[in-house]
């Protein structure tokens, strides 16, 4: 016979408060199975621990029920307290009558009450027919994979490479670096921002354990955390990257002329390019769309003056698989469009201008040789307006949220405005000065009193020309009036928005993402890094927007995370998983489609005993299986059976009500 | 509305920073001055706005202003100043620009308050030191406002604080020729 051990919590006034505990207990004893029922005011604590393991041994207890917060919170400190008294700790049952019932129920004591009681009689049925279980172990594939090669992407995978994982890095673009390689120098310490990423770059593409895949995107994934398989597209480049020697001949000779991207359009790059000088890798692609070879079959310029021959028009997607055990996303991020701010002139105005496009100016590889100019006359400009908040903070045009990083890369711009045209003077208009960071409050303090900015409080409301001058005009609620600034150039410091191809990838990847696009964290204080689905963890900006500092310092955590799963030779699993009873199963493949993570497979077995016929059954991989129970719910031949949640504990639980 | 941008180099602020000492381009517009200030309530402009129209280069609208000449130097305001600036030094130094360039606010408080450092200042020369009955004397003459706080005088006088004559200082006499020296200087410039 059954003894059970009722264990009922006050989670201090969580739930006394609203639950009559005591009165939970006495209808819990009258059950003739319950041997053992007592109140504590903190279940989860030391000594509430011991008081179950003491009971477990004293009273021979065969189950035990919590009736405490919610199994996610606790299940686990539980299950080791019976471990430790040497039950098996799947004879464990936790009543939630927290979240289930105190905390939605707190205008009506006696109902939560009611409610409570109903959730412990169901827990103690259920625990009746609890059966011993034990972990399943599952092999690891000890390779990880990390999507996005910019600052976030590059940390992860060398921090991981680092403790000999092998890591595939697969980068959309042509080459890794991200925004950071369009960077100049970078607050707080204004150093250059090529100059400490090209050296990681190259460590990348040199490392031992690092199988960097340019020009690809992931198409696919499937598995488990552990033992993953990934489908990756391989973009044609036209361009056998084993003997081009990345001389830049072809380059060089190729007649036509697209816009920049690394440039944001700013000058011009051939059809066959290398993004910048220092790309990893350092071979060209060609661009398929524009190039007049592949478009319209004339041309063939650079296979001609390529000496080792390494142009390949006839070069097709390739689509290849790898094995992995952890995925990082590392996407990124994109600029904010300002279009929806007409009021601004945004497209009818040439000399407004995004942030990152003055910072491509001011960069010394830029296009413009390091000096800010004017886009419609080419002067260079003295007057500069520094809008901040574009688009961010904005709920009528743009995002409702703070983007993080403007206010220090404005600040930034001032000085390097300052450093680039001497005569120059920087007028900023801004809501708040968001300087939280290491230095960052001292650094806007430097640069205001150096560069001498006028920082005035407010939005622009309008924007105007008058002559080759731009009027901007807005408020500086300082003194209250409204004031109108002269400019040569206006720089918006447009929001971060999260990567348009984030949903995609998300779905793609089964993770979620928010409202925005960004990728959604496990949880927003205590798991940053990692998502809901097991082995997923998040780097940079894809989760939310952040700077350099904090991007760096969120990749190496994911490095740790991923170190930390394939620390050993196989993963513990929870043996919450279905099998199919051969003899009721009937073959129709209901499960096999309803599956959500792939784990059943279909089978075949001998008809009868000893025959030669065979028939096919559905095959469960306990590895794969994640206990949702949806087969369990569509199998028409009641064959399958979900361990933990047996048809007996389930209907012991109703019946019990 | 004020236009920005044309006008070139901000000339006032740096004449205000050089004559000062302070670097009024470290004031963060925190406003901790203002609520300080005991007379801030008096001002056009409380010391806050000052600074931000000398880092906008509004220099009439600061000449104009009352403010300066409202300030006490107290120094309250730069004691509490996160950034340590010495506001009551830049109050000075628009005080004696807008004197220089003859641009000052003509309003009856503020010739009121010209007087008082007139007569304050012509007391130090005569005696050496302050002679308050004299001095209370001369302001209602001048002001032509005669019985202006005579309410407060039988207490003041009971109490000892507005001693009936003066005893000049003994280094009188080189106060004087301090006053003749800046006097000469003054004209010469
Ligand atoms: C104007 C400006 C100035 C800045 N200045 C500074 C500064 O001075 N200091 C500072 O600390 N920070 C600065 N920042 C912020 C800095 O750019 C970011 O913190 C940093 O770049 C974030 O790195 P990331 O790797 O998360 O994203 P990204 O740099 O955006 O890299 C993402 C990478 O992922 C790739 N990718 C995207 N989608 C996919 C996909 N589906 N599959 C494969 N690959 C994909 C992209 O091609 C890219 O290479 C500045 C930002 C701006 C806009
Ligand atoms: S074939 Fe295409 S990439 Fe090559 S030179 Fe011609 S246009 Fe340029
Ligand atoms: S960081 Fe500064 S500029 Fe950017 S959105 Fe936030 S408050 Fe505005
Ligand atoms: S207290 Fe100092 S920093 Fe604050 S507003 Fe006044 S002068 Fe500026
Ligand atoms: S010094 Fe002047 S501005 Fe400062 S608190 Fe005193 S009166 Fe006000």
């Amino acid at each position: 016979m059954a003894r059970v051990g009722v264990f009922v919590c006050f989670c201090g006034a969580n739930i006394a408060d609203y639950v009559d505990v005591p009165q939970v207990v006495e209808e819990v004893k009258r059950i003739k199975e319950v041997k053992y029922a007592v109140e504590y005011k903190y279940m989860c604590s030391d000594p509430g621990q011991g008081m179950i393991r003491d009971a477990i041994v004293q009273h021979k207890l065969t189950s035990i029920v919590v009736a405490a917060c919610s199994p996610r919170m606790h299940e686990k400190t539980f299950r080791k307290a019976l471990s430790d008294a040497g039950m098996n700790p799947y004879l464990l049952e936790v009543a939630n009558i927290r979240e289930h019932s105190s905390w939605v129920h707190q205008k009506d004591k006696k109902a939560a009450t009611d409610k409570a009681m109903d959730l412990c009689r169901m827990a103690v049925a259920k625990s009746i027919a609890n059966e011993q279980l034990h972990e399943i172990s599952v092999p690891v594939t000890k390779r990880a994979l990390v999507i996005g090669g910019g600052i976030a992407g590059i940390q992860a995978a060398l921090d991981i490479a680092d403790a000999r994982i092998p890591v595939v890095l697969v980068e959309k673009s042509p080459s890794i670096g991200g925004k950071m390689a369009q960077l100049d120098e970078t607050f707080p310490t204004l150093d250059c921002s090529q100059c400490i990423l090209t050296p990681k770059m190259v460590d990348v593409a040199s490392h031992p354990y690092i199988e960097l895949i340019p020009y690809a995107e992931v198409l696919e994934l499937q598995g488990f955390v552990g033992n993953y398989k990934v489908k990756i597209k391989k973009k044609a480049s036209y361009v056998n990257f084993k003997t081009c020697t990345g001389c830049g001949a072809c380059w060089q000779k190729c007649p036509v002329k697209v816009p920049n991207e690394y440039n944001l359009g700013l000058d011009k790059r051939k059809a066959i390019y290398t993004p910048f000088p220092q790309a990893v890798p350092n071979k060209p692609v060609i661009d398929a769309e524009h190039c007049t070879m592949l478009t319209k079959g004339k041309c063939g310029i650079c296979a001609k003056v390529c000496l080792p021959g390494a142009i390949d028009y006839q070069m097709q997607d390739e689509i290849i698989e790898r094995e992995i055990g952890a995925v990082v996303v590392a996407t990124g991020y994109d600029m904010w469009d300002p279009k929806p701010y007409e009021e601004y002139g945004v497209g009818r105005f040439k000399d407004i201008i995004t942030s990152l496009e003055f910072e491509r100016m001011v960069s010394a590889n830029g296009p413009t040789n390091g000096v800010p100019v004017r886009p419609s006359d080419g002067k260079v400009p003295k007057n500069v307006v520094f809008i901040k908040c574009v688009g961010s903070r904005d709920e009528a045009k743009g995002i409702e949220y703070c983007s993080k990083i403007c206010c220090m890369y404005t600040t930034k711009h001032t000085i390097l405005l300052h450093h680039k045209v001497h005569d120059s003077h920087a007028y900023v208009f801004y809501m708040d000065i968001r300087a939280a960071g290491k230095g960052y409050e001292e650094f806007v303090k430097k640069a205001q009193v150096d560069t001498a900015a006028t920082y005035l409080r407010g939005r622009v409301s309008k924007i105007y020309k008058k002559g080759d001058k731009l009027m901007v005009r807005g408020e500086d609620a300082q003194i209250g009036q409204v004031v109108e600034v002269e400019a040569d150039l206006v720089v918006l410091a447009t929001a971060v928005s999260a990567p348009k191809d984030n949903p995609e990838l998300a779905r793609l990847l089964g993770i979620s993402y928010d409202k925005y696009g960004y990728m959604s964290e496990a949880h927003p204080k205590l798991r940053p890094v990692e998502t809901a689905k097991a082995g997923i963890f998040l780097a940079g900006c894809t989760q939310a927007p952040k700077d350099i500092p904090e991007t760096v310092s969120q990749a190496s955590a994911c490095a740790a995370k991923v170190c930390g799963l394939f620390a050993g030779d196989t993963m513990k699993k929870d043996p919450m998983v279905s099998t199919i009873n051969n003899e009721y199963c009937s073959g129709c493949q209901n499960c096999v489609n309803v599956c959500p993570y792939g784990a059943i497979v279909t089978d075949e077995v001998p008809v009868g005993h000893g025959s030669k016929d065979l028939r096919t059954v559905a095959k469960i991989n306990e590895g794969v299986c994640q206990g949702c129970g949806s087969c369990v719910a569509i199998c028409r031949s009641m064959a399958i059976n979900l361990a933990g949640f047996t048809d007996p504990q389930i209907i012991n639980e109703i019946v019990s009500i | 509305m004020i236009t920005l941008g044309s006008q070139g180099k901000n000339t006032f602020l740096e004449a205000v920073n050089l004559k000062s000492g302070a670097n009024v381009l470290e004031c963060y517009q925190c406003g901790k001055c203002v609520s300080t200030c005991p007379v801030s309530q008096y001002m056009d402009f409380p010391p806050r706005e000052i600074m931000q129209m000398i880092k906008l280069g509004l220099k009439e609208e600061c000449y104009m202003a009352n403010s300066h000449w409202f300030c006490l130097t107290c120094s309250a305001c730069s004691g509490r100043c996160p950034r340590e600036i010495d506001i009551p030094a830049v109050m000075e130094a628009v005080r004696h620009l807008a004197i220089e360039e003859n641009h000052i606010n003509d309003s009856k408080k503020v010739k009121e308050i010209r007087k008082f450092h007139e007569i304050f200042l012509d007391m130090i020369k005569r005696y050496g030191r302050n002679y308050e009955l004299r001095m209370m004397a001369e302001f209602n003459i001048r002001t032509r406002n005669l019985f202006k706080d005579m309410h407060l005088a039988p207490k003041a006088l009971l109490k000892g604080k507005i001693p009936l004559g003066v005893k000049p200082l003994k280094s009188a006499k080189a106060i004087k020729r301090m006053y003749e020296v800046a006097e000469r200087l003054e004209k010469k410039k």
